[in-house]
């Protein structure tokens, strides 16, 4: 049994890249739901993100000689991953939703904030239970969001991947990504909010 | 005097600490006379760890099992060539 987490797969890599296939297979096993709970949310598609974790473990077995760990094995795997849903996400032309029609929060013409946020936020997180309608609203409301600012949202907020990293994989700048990013913020956050406040 | 929309603008920035000193100055001085705001910038801070927990996904077992056998029937049985 090999330790959970980056030590253990630091071990099974290199028991796949003496060539054990049963050690690939349980890399596999460790990352595939992450793999593919983020191909379903780029893609909104299972098929899709059926198709993007075989492709992404295949990719991977293909350089893993050329993979050298100095990232931990799921940030690269995750990283396979988020290119090959932005490949399928470029070849996909969906009618976007107006950038306008995100939701942010409403101010004055004096620019104050017209509404407080609910009580609910102010708990500690551990106190605020994630009930299934909310975990229901929170992924309408992703993937709701027009696919530029959803791959943004998911690289930074879910993956991790850092602005560098997500500009070199979606060939926008960093200060576009920043812009996106907030926008998803404000608009997930509306979400929760609104989600709150419902009697 | 920063309005609540300005802060709000800036709050990307604030949060990764990515600011020059004096703009962040002037937000928190914001920040300290509008507590609707704090509550804001609370709300705003703890939506991606909420978001990352409710977009937890499963593979479902049929899935994982059709990407064994693509795996099986694509890779080499002994492994790295």
């Amino acid at each position: 049994m090999t330790a959970p987490g980056p030590e253990g797969d630091k071990a099974l890599l290199a028991s796949a890249q003496a060539g054990n296939m049963g050690a690939f297979e349980e890399l596999v096993e460790r990352h595939r739901d992450r793999v593919y709970g983020l191909a379903l949310r780029m893609t909104r598609s299972e098929a899709d993100a059926a198709e993007i974790s075989q492709e992404t473990f295949l990719s991977a077995f293909q350089h893993l000689q050329s993979f050298r760990g100095e990232a931990a094995f799921g940030s690269w795997v995750h990283r396979i991953a988020a290119n090959h849903a932005l490949m399928r996400l470029r070849h996909r032309r969906v009618v976007q939703m107006a950038e306008e029609e995100l939701k942010a929060p409403d101010f004055s013409e004096r620019g104050t904030l017209l509404e407080t946020p609910a009580p609910e936020w102010s708990k500690p997180a551990e106190e605020r239970a994630l009930d299934a309608e909310l975990g229901e609203a929170i992924r309408r409301a992703t993937d709701a969001l027009p696919d530029a600012y959803r791959e943004v949202f998911l690289l930074k907020d879910a993956e991790g991947l850092s602005y560098e990293q997500i500009a070199e994989a979606t060939g926008d700048s960093v200060p576009a990504i920043k812009s996106r990013l907030h926008r998803a913020r404000l608009a997930l956050r509306e979400a929760i909010d609104r989600f709150y406040k419902e009697p | 005097m920063y309005t609540c929309q300005d802060s709000i603008n800036l709050l990307l920035d604030f949060l990764d600490g990515e600011m020059p000193a004096e703009v962040s100055a002037e937000l928190r001085e914001h920040l300290a006379g509008c507590p609707p705001c704090v509550e804001f910038v609370e709300s705003y801070r703890a939506t991606p760890g909420i978001c990352r927990e409710a977009l937890k996904a499963k593979m479902p077992p049929e899935v994982a099992r059709r990407l064994t056998q693509f795996l099986r029937s694509r890779l080499p049985p002994q492994g790295v060539p």
